[in-house]
């Protein structure tokens, strides 16, 4: 009975569950396929732990380039940009034909691309886009 | 929802603060260089239209008590907290001006552009450091308009994130960069321990807004239900987290630093601006635990009682050894939000008293008397502070009191700021703090907190000590040859006008007391009309 009603309530959970599912597979699926059908070329650079990364021999207080943090928030303008739209999406189009609420949830998205778009025009004119 | 909509219509002001901000950005990186110039301009526009804003909006709020009928507009609490913080803005702005540009970064950009080569974009300061201003700003008059646990905290973080910026772009020391890193570092920790905070007293209630809080809080004293003990932690965790912002006792210890790392005229920003927002978070915080009445939350008295006690006596007795006067400045400004905890406490034991009555005039109203002690000590200390920010000693800072010895021979405008700024700093009695100390301490009187009061009395007399080694360094000792006055004049003319209004409300304040005394009676509880004594001694704290 306890398991029945466990289930009951956590049924709605599922879908989250096949994305867990999903994603696991995903990252052991890719692994095993890389060892099955991967090329096998050994070599110093190619076995290091990060191929393309930081030297791992050495001091770890290594200085890197400060643009990879500026980078990381533009990237940060547009993904969090995106994090809002999709759920505003989704619920604007429940709000029903002719609902006077419309209007009022429109402008605040426009507001919000807006306070995006002055952000992007910022990092644009203060040089973060800039790679020389 | 429609709540909502007439809630964002509250918003306009911090709407256009946020677009004046946006505004300040773009205008800071133009390419023409008079234009680069601009965003304090466009922030002084800014602040006038919010706080023509502010004003419309409460003409035509639906409450009767002060609507379209009403001859003079009569102000609520919101609405007079938010005039209060664009008011002393202003002012801030003023001696906030030329800040970026007298940045050496900046000197050497506008340089290298006269002289042909292109602006360097990247070095340019103005537009970001004015900004910053005004999101601060906003976030503390967001603050005044919180009635949910998430908002608040987010106005909270909006008021202080921007602060750890100011501070480290606007002075080019590597002091102002460790000031800057402390400031961020405890300021996170501190939001760490309110947030735990609200989020316990969310588990406790099971609501974020104020207003169910406070029915669910009602709901059980009605039954005789317990609350939670989880609630009382989170009021209490909450209490200790904000006391950062307001630099109170067990969260003080960055302020002298901060405060003397930072810019002159940043630190003006600092000791006013998170002070205000914490000081109204925490009337906020306090009306949700009210309704438990006032035995079940002694616990909560004695730990604002404590902090009062602990914060003025700290403050003012490092403030006696401190050889730097923006450290002074620092600890008395610690020692000052002891003497607004003694409003705070006041206000917290009219609110939990359940037969009290409102108090018909601002001797007794705490909340009052707090609001406006925010305001005379914002006067104040922006006046001391910018009279420091007006001169320098060998191309720094002037800081010590030998820096600013004999200032007042020398530069008589000066002194005479720093003069009046700091007798209202002391509460000497032409000046605004002699009133608004007047105000905090009569409250705490009347709630029956004697020694709290004679305790603040005490420490009072104390900090005239070293109030009166500013003025004595000023105008009794050998002028100092090295110390210079910079030519700033929007930062004079902030210091000469927060001056007289310190001695202006000082000698007319009634006006302002009244319209306090009014903004904080209309928003309460209206329904208690029958007059009750006002005085109930349960104890002698």
């Amino acid at each position: 009975m306890t398991l029945f009603l466990a289930s009951d309530v956590f049924s709605h959970y599922a879908p989250i569950g096949v994305l867990i599912l999903i994603a696991a597979g995903f990252g052991v699926g890719n692994l095993i396929l890389t060892s099955v059908i991967g090329p096998h070329r050994q070599g110093a650079i190619k076995s290091m732990v990060y191929e393309c990364g930081v030297d791992p021999i050495g001091s770890a207080r290594k200085r890197f380039n400060v643009r990879f943090y500026i980078v990381a928030m533009a990237f940060l303008i547009f993904d969090v940009e995106i994090v809002f739209l999709y759920p505003w999406a989704v619920t604007f189009s429940s709000l029903g034909q002719g609902s006077e609420l419309a209007p009022l949830f429109l402008g605040r998205m426009f507001f919000f691309v807006l306070t995006s778009v002055i952000a992007f025009a910022y990092a644009w004119r203060k040089g973060v886009f800039r790679y020389d | 929802m429609h709540q909502m909509t007439e809630k964002l219509l509250t918003l306009w002001p911090e709407l256009v603060m946020l677009i004046g901000a946006c505004a300040c950005l773009l205008v800071g990186l133009s390419p023409s260089a008079s234009t680069r110039k601009g965003p304090a301009w466009v922030a002084a526009l800014t602040l006038i239209t919010a706080a023509h804003l502010v004003i419309f909006s409460n003409a035509f709020n639906p409450d009767p008590l002060h609507g379209h009928g009403a001859l003079a507009v009569q102000l609520d609490t919101v609405s007079f907290i938010k005039l209060a913080i664009i008011a002393v803005g202003l002012l801030l702005l003023m001696v906030a001006s030329q800040v970026p540009d007298r940045l050496r970064q900046t000197i050497d950009a506008e340089q290298r552009a006269q002289r042909g080569a292109p602006f360097e974009t990247g070095d340019a300061l103005n537009g970001e450091f004015f900004a910053f201003f005004l999101f601060s700003l906003t976030g503390a008059m967001l603050c005044a308009g919180a009635r949910d646990l998430v908002w608040l905290f987010l106005a909270l973080e909006l008021t202080s994130l921007p602060t750890y910026v100011m501070v480290a772009i606007a002075r080019d020391r590597a002091d102002a960069q460790e000031a800057a890193v402390k400031y961020f570092f405890l300021g996170a920790m501190a939001a760490a321990v309110f947030l735990y905070g609200f989020t316990l007293i969310y588990g406790a209630t099971g609501y974020t807004q104020y207003d169910q809080i406070i029915t669910y809080i009602h709901t059980l004293t009605a039954q005789g239900t317990p609350v939670s003990p989880l609630f009382i932690a989170g009021i209490v965790l909450a209490i200790v987290g904000v006391s950062f912002k307001i630099a109170a006792v067990p969260m003080h210890f960055y302020a002298a630093d901060v405060y003397q790392g930072a810019a002159t005229p940043v630190t003006a920003f600092l000791a006013f601006v998170p002070k205000t927002a914490g000081f109204i978070a925490l009337l906020g915080l306090l009306s949700l635990a009210a309704p438990l009445g006032y035995t079940q939350l002694q616990p909560i008295t004695w730990l604002l009682w404590t902090m009062a006690v602990l914060t003025m006596t700290v403050g003012n007795i490092l403030g006696l050894l401190q050889n730097n006067v923006k450290r002074v400045l620092a600890y008395s400004s610690i020692a000052h939000s002891g003497y607004m905890l003694v409003g705070l406490i006041a206000a917290h034991a009219a609110a939990t008293h359940p037969d009290a009555a409102p108090a018909q005039n601002a001797l007794g109203n705490g909340t009052a008397a707090l609001l406006f002690y925010l305001v005379a000590y914002g006067l104040a200390t922006l006046g001391a502070f910018a009279v420091l920010g007006c001169v320098t000693h060998k191309g720094d800072e002037a800081q010590t009191f030998d820096d600013i010895a004999g200032l007042g021979r020398r530069h008589p405008m000066l002194g005479a700021v720093m003069l009046l700024s700091v007798l209202s700093l002391v509460g000497l009695p032409p000046m605004v703090g002699f009133l608004g100390k007047i105000y905090l301490f009569g409250s705490a009187f009347q709630h029956g907190f004697v020694w709290l009061v004679v305790i603040a009395v005490l420490n009072s007399a104390v900090s005239a000590v070293y109030y009166l080694r500013i003025i004595g360094a000023c105008y009794f000792s050998q002028p100092n040859d090295d110390t210079q006055a910079i030519p700033v004049p929007a930062r004079r003319i902030g210091a000469a006008v927060a001056a007289l209004a310190a001695l202006a409300l000082g000698i007319a304040g009634n006006q302002l007391v009244d319209a306090v005394n009014d903004a904080t009676i209309t928003t309460t509880d209206d329904t208690q009309t029958v007059p009750a004594p006002t005085r109930h001694v349960s104890t002698n704290w």
